[in-house]
């Protein structure tokens, strides 16, 4: 079992619950408004006057065989829009109830 | 949820929403009535009370000052003024508009009743009187006829007047011009003299043989009969052969002293129709009622009606009000739809998208079309005020839509899907979306608030924007979100079409945008000059508004001119009638722009209810033109009204002589006038300072038709009788004067009867009898005794001159003279006016004050002065709580000023003046400009703070929102080109407006572009350096 954190543009949301259902990795938490940046490229999304935009977060419980097909299927959304903004990061679960 | 995140996600919803207001509003709009102004609430009253027998000084003191007095405490009241003239007293009270009327009309019932116990005992009960803009009649029809002329009231009043009358909504019909059947007994004096008989006694017996007597019921076997007298006449000739006395035993008929003459009203008034003979129809409305509706339904009427007449009798339409109504609201139609046009074009050019261009000018028919659910709800109608309100808001509804779109493509355009687009793109616009709006109703709702005639017309305006804006807005962040998730798309390429078509259009907005760039970049660099050559402007402009005059309410062409003519007192009316011929028939000639003129000369009959209230008279004569339409002519009316007063100065029968432009519809429409009041207690000196006012008015450039409201002392003859020779003869001067009035005016002795109609029967001397002061003079008076006297016995007649109205305003004397306003601005005349009266020398207790429409222009314009204050201040306070910022705003309503020196420039240019209509413009301009101000700093403050530099954001900033800003102001001023350039019926009263906002919007458009990222880039310094010396005086305290 893996984590993996996605943090997208809001418009992506659909995309990505969408994704995670074709993939049948059905546990998942979310949170709907969160502001961030990107640490190299891409648009701050703050929701202030100057950034507007708003970012959107959920860490996914991931089973382990199918992290490379998640983050293959999200790599292409990313390069659809790419200036929408998407990133995922995976970390080991080192155990759960 | 929020409003635009449900919109999308229920688009049926939201469509039916909008369908449901705009089919509502398409009823509201059929049930709508068309009108020329909003309902103005009449404000007037007049109280007239009658004291037969007393003079006009004798009225003044004994009636009304008494009546002045108790009625000046009235609340509300603005003026008061009077006449009293011989037998009454009419005060006139002026209220401030929108007050109401029924309760103003209780308080003075009230006062009245306090007062009428010290009312002289002979006086009658004062009545209240309600004059109202719906006394001014409607339509006036023509008659002409040929041999039915003798009968012609008869068959007027039988087939026209009645049928006419029983239409709803029409108050009265009058017939002028066709005089009534009257059957006159003709004495001879001198065969009553020779017979003993007197005009009392003829009379009488003709009196008492004209009756029907009923003489009760009898039984006859088993029935009941009853038994009457016919006596009746049957024919006006069998009354020659009543037996009115004996002489030396034989019988005298009345054919062998009088001559029976059934023929019509001696004196009545005389109407000519196009120089020919003929009658007039007069039709006035109930109050409240539609004056479009009856006049569609009288003329309507009208081919039925004309089937009844007899073939020589023809109808016609002398003046037809509801025909200016509906080619001015026509003429405002086709501006809306011009309107429209334009600013889709200024929208798909800027966009070059179908879909796009779509979903933004939806906006205009749903907020337009709803704003007649609020007019019908309100019970107005359709008028100049509503149209022009819809007019100007085409070119601002759409602004919120455009905001909003753009954002919703931008958010497309970076790889959202359209629904998710729609949603983010509107909700990070929403606040500034609704705050410009706030800036727009801070300017429109205040309109609702103001007072006076001005808050009467302008009220509507402000709440038809105002709800415009609002639903705009709720459309703006409801139905284009949900349309652009649903229409638009992520475009990759564009088809043929469009990159024929768009490709040398975009490649045009990038060189405006990057040649805008480097102009930005001039005048970051070189600021204090770019302000400098601005304020300059501002200044310079501030000059030219010395050449911009003023006025209250342009000239509109109506097509018809009334023109009230007078001859000296006491004329003949053939002479009257010659004079008015040849003048006639020399402007029939001269302008061929004349349809119909028509004129009526002598003294109205007491049940023509229009004609009476007018002034009337042998001498006076009362003429109304009507032109083409104004599309179809090359002379303006007030040129035409120009040439006819040139033409009247070659008649010197005529002593006074008025061409009123315009109908006689007041302050509004009418050509502009000026009124000098001059209070003073003495007539002779204030006779004499009307004259030298009148003089010094004519002898300026720009006046006309300078008229003294005093009238001239009128010359009668007056029987003064000895009441000690009366007493000796037995006689008492009632007696004595009726005598007199029976035989020159005529007695009543009966009515005869045919058809169910009553003619008066009268008997009089023969009009060659009563032709000379001698006739009079020979005049016999018989006492109870039967002795006869004649006139010269007893009393001498003289030659009087009564003296003429008494006129008071404001419980004082009163003369007004009165100029009207020809091609120059009324303050030219007031400025040139006022500084010859300051030189004149005027008797103490004498005072001259100006009234009438400057007045009325001082206090509207002191009106709109307050409002716009309390607007900036108003705009002022939604944007600083915008920007949370107190210098932002500030910078923002600089562009104002620039807006005011556009409309001066451009009202000098374009050659109109600053009136009412122009001023409301220019204060509609305060919410316009600012926001170009709004969207340029709103969006430099956002470069800022995403860090970059002053200089670049500024740079930046402008160069990505000079299309929205060229776009929303090109709307605007593309949505008023078309009220600035109408030439339909009406156009002149708009065209001012329009040209305000057209001129002010460019200009400060302009100017802003420049002066504000300037001005931006002065105070950001002064911020930093500011905050950096904080800073550094903190570190320096820190170590």
């Amino acid at each position: 079992m893996k984590a993996v954190f996605i943090a997208y543009d809001q418009a992506h949301h659909h995309k990505i619950i969408d994704t995670l259902d074709r993939l049948s990795c059905r546990g998942f938490t979310s949170w709907e408004q969160v502001s961030g940046r990107g640490s190299n490229t891409g648009e701050p999304h703050y929701g202030t006057h100057a950034w507007p935009s708003l970012a959107s977060a959920i860490l996914a419980m991931v089973p382990d065989d199918r992290v490379s097909s998640l983050l293959a299927r999200l790599k292409a959304i990313d390069d659809e829009s790419p200036r929408l903004g998407l990133r995922a990061f995976v970390w080991n679960i080192e155990c759960a109830i | 949820m929020s409003l635009y995140g449900s919109a999308v996600k229920r688009p049926i919803m939201t469509t039916l929403c909008f369908v449901a207001v705009v089919v509502l509003g398409l009823f509201s709009l059929k049930t709508l009535p068309i009108d020329l102004y909003p309902d103005i609430e009449t404000n007037t009253l007049m109280v007239m009370t009658t004291y037969q027998g007393a003079s006009a000084q004798d009225i003044e003191q004994n009636v009304t000052r008494p009546l002045e007095n108790v009625l000046n405490a009235v609340s509300d009241l603005k003026h008061i003024s009077s006449a009293s003239r011989e037998n009454i007293s009419v005060i006139t009270l002026e209220f401030e508009y929108g007050e109401d009327i029924d309760v103003l009309t209780n308080d003075v019932r009230d006062k009245l009743d306090m007062i009428s116990s010290a009312l002289p005992d002979d006086a009658e009960t004062p009545i209240i009187f309600k004059f109202s803009t719906d006394m001014i009649p409607i339509i006036m029809l023509s008659v002409q006829a040929g041999e039915s002329t003798p009968g012609l009231y008869k068959i007027l009043d039988d087939a026209v007047a009645n049928p006419l009358a029983r239409i709803s909504g029409v108050g009265s019909v009058s017939i002028s011009g066709a005089p009534k059947r009257e059957i006159h007994i003709y004495v001879d004096p001198a065969r009553l003299e020779a017979y003993n008989l007197s005009v009392e006694q003829i009379a009488t017996i003709v009196g008492a043989e004209n009756r029907n007597i009923p003489g009760g019921v009898f039984d006859v076997g088993s029935d009941t009969y009853s038994l009457r007298v016919q006596g009746e006449f049957e024919a006006s000739e069998q009354m020659a052969d009543i037996v009115v006395g004996s002489y030396q035993g034989r019988n005298i008929f009345l054919r062998d002293v009088a001559r029976i003459d059934d023929s019509l009203e001696e004196r009545a008034q005389t109407t000519y129709n196009n120089g020919e003979r003929g009658a007039m129809i007069i039709i006035q409305k109930q109050s409240g009622a539609n004056s479009v509706e009856i006049s569609d339904k009288v003329l309507k009427m009208l081919p039925s009606l004309q089937k009844r007449l007899p073939s020589d009798v023809k109808l016609g339409v002398i003046v037809d009000t509801s025909d200016n109504i509906r080619n001015t609201i026509d003429s405002l139609v086709e501006t809306v739809m011009y309107a429209l046009l334009f600013v889709v074009i200024v929208v798909f050019f800027f966009l070059g998208r179908w879909r796009a261009t779509l979903i933004i000018t939806l906006t205009i028919p749903i907020s337009l079309i709803a704003s007649f659910i609020y007019l019908a709800l309100t019970g107005n109608s359709l008028n100049i005020v509503s149209l022009s309100a819809l007019s100007i808001s085409i070119g601002m509804v759409v602004d919120d839509a455009i905001v909003v779109l753009e954002n919703v493509t931008t958010h497309i355009e970076r790889g959202s899907d359209p629904k998710q687009a729609a949603v983010h793109g509107t909700n990070e616009v929403a606040i500034s979306v609704v705050a410009s709006t706030l800036t727009l109703i801070a300017v429109f709702f205040p309109l609702t608030m103001v007072t006076g005639m001005t808050g009467v017309l302008f009220r509507q305006l402000g709440w038809m924007v105002t709800i415009m804006m609002i639903i705009s807005t709720v459309c703006a962040l409801s139905l284009t979100p949900m349309l652009c998730s649903l229409l638009l798309r992520r475009v990759t390429d564009h088809g043929k079409l469009y990159n024929l078509l768009f490709t040398p259009i975009n490649i045009a907005l990038d060189a405006v945008d990057n040649a805008y760039a480097r102009l930005l970049r001039l005048v970051t660099s070189h600021k204090t000059i770019t302000i400098l050559l601005c304020l300059g402007a501002f200044v310079g402009s501030i000059f030219l508004m010395k050449h911009v005059g003023t006025e209250f309410f342009p000239t509109a062409d109506d097509a018809r001119l009334s023109v009230n003519l007078e001859l000296p007192i006491g004329t003949r009316v053939e002479i009257a009638d010659e004079v008015t011929n040849r003048l006639v028939n020399e402007w029939r000639e001269k302008y061929p722009e004349i349809q119909v003129i028509n004129y009526t000369t002598g003294t109205a009959s007491s049940d023509n209810t229009f004609a009476s209230l007018s002034d009337n008279g042998p001498h006076i004569v009362s003429m109304n033109i009507r032109l083409t339409d104004p599309g179809d002519r090359d002379r303006g009316i007030t040129e035409i009204a120009r040439l006819m007063r040139k033409d009247l100065d070659r008649y010197p029968e005529y002593k006074k002589a008025q061409v009123n432009v315009g109908g006689s519809m007041g302050g509004m429409g009418g050509q502009a006038s000026v009124d000098f009041e001059i209070y003073g207690y003495d007539f002779a000196e204030t006779d004499s300072v009307a004259a030298s006012l009148r003089q010094m008015l004519m002898s300026l450039e720009g006046t006309a038709d300078v008229t003294i409201s005093r009238a001239d002392y009128q010359p009668e003859y007056r029987v003064d009788f000895d009441r000690e020779k009366l007493a000796i003869y037995g006689l008492n001067l009632s007696t004595a004067a009726n005598a007199l009035r029976n035989r020159i005016n005529g007695q009543t002795a009966s009515r005869f009867r045919e058809d169910g109609e009553e003619y008066d029967i009268k008997v009089m001397y023969a009009p060659e009898s009563r032709t000379a002061i001698s006739d009079i003079e020979n005049i016999l008076i018989h006492n109870a005794a039967g002795q006869a006297v004649r006139v010269r016995d007893v009393g001498k007649v003289v030659e009087h001159f009564t003296p003429p109205t008494i006129e008071r305003k404001d419980r004082e004397r009163i003369i007004t003279v009165k100029t009207v306003v020809q091609g120059v601005p009324m303050s030219q005349i007031v400025e040139q006016s006022q500084a010859r009266i300051d030189k004149m020398d005027i008797p103490q207790g004498i005072s001259i004050q100006l009234a009438g429409q400057y007045e009325d222009q001082q206090e509207s314009f002191s009106d709109l002065l307050m409002l716009a204050v309390l607007i900036l201040i108003l705009v002022y306070i939604v944007m600083a709580a915008q920007f949370e910022s107190y210098t932002y705003p500030a910078i923002i309503m600089t562009s104002v000023l620039f807006a005011f020196s556009g409309v001066f420039i451009m009202l000098f240019i374009s050659g109109h003046t600053l009136n009412v209509m122009s001023m409301i413009g220019a204060i509609m301009l305060i919410g316009i400009v600012v926001k170009n101000g709004i969207v340029l700093i709103d969006y430099i403050t956002l470069n800022r703070e995403r860090g970059l530099s002053v200089k670049k954001a500024v740079i930046l900033g402008g160069k990505s929102r000079l299309r929205p800003v060229v776009m929303t102001s090109l709307t605007t001023i593309l949505g008023m080109v078309p009220m600035a350039c109408g030439t339909g019926q009406g156009a002149e009263m708009w065209r001012p407006m329009g040209t305000a906002v057209i001129g002010g919007l460019t200009f400060s458009t302009i100017l802003t572009l420049l002066f504000v990222p300037a001005l931006y880039c002065i105070f950001a310094h002064n911020g930093m350096r500011n905050s950096r010396r904080k800073f550094h005086k903190q570190l320096r305290k820190q170590s």
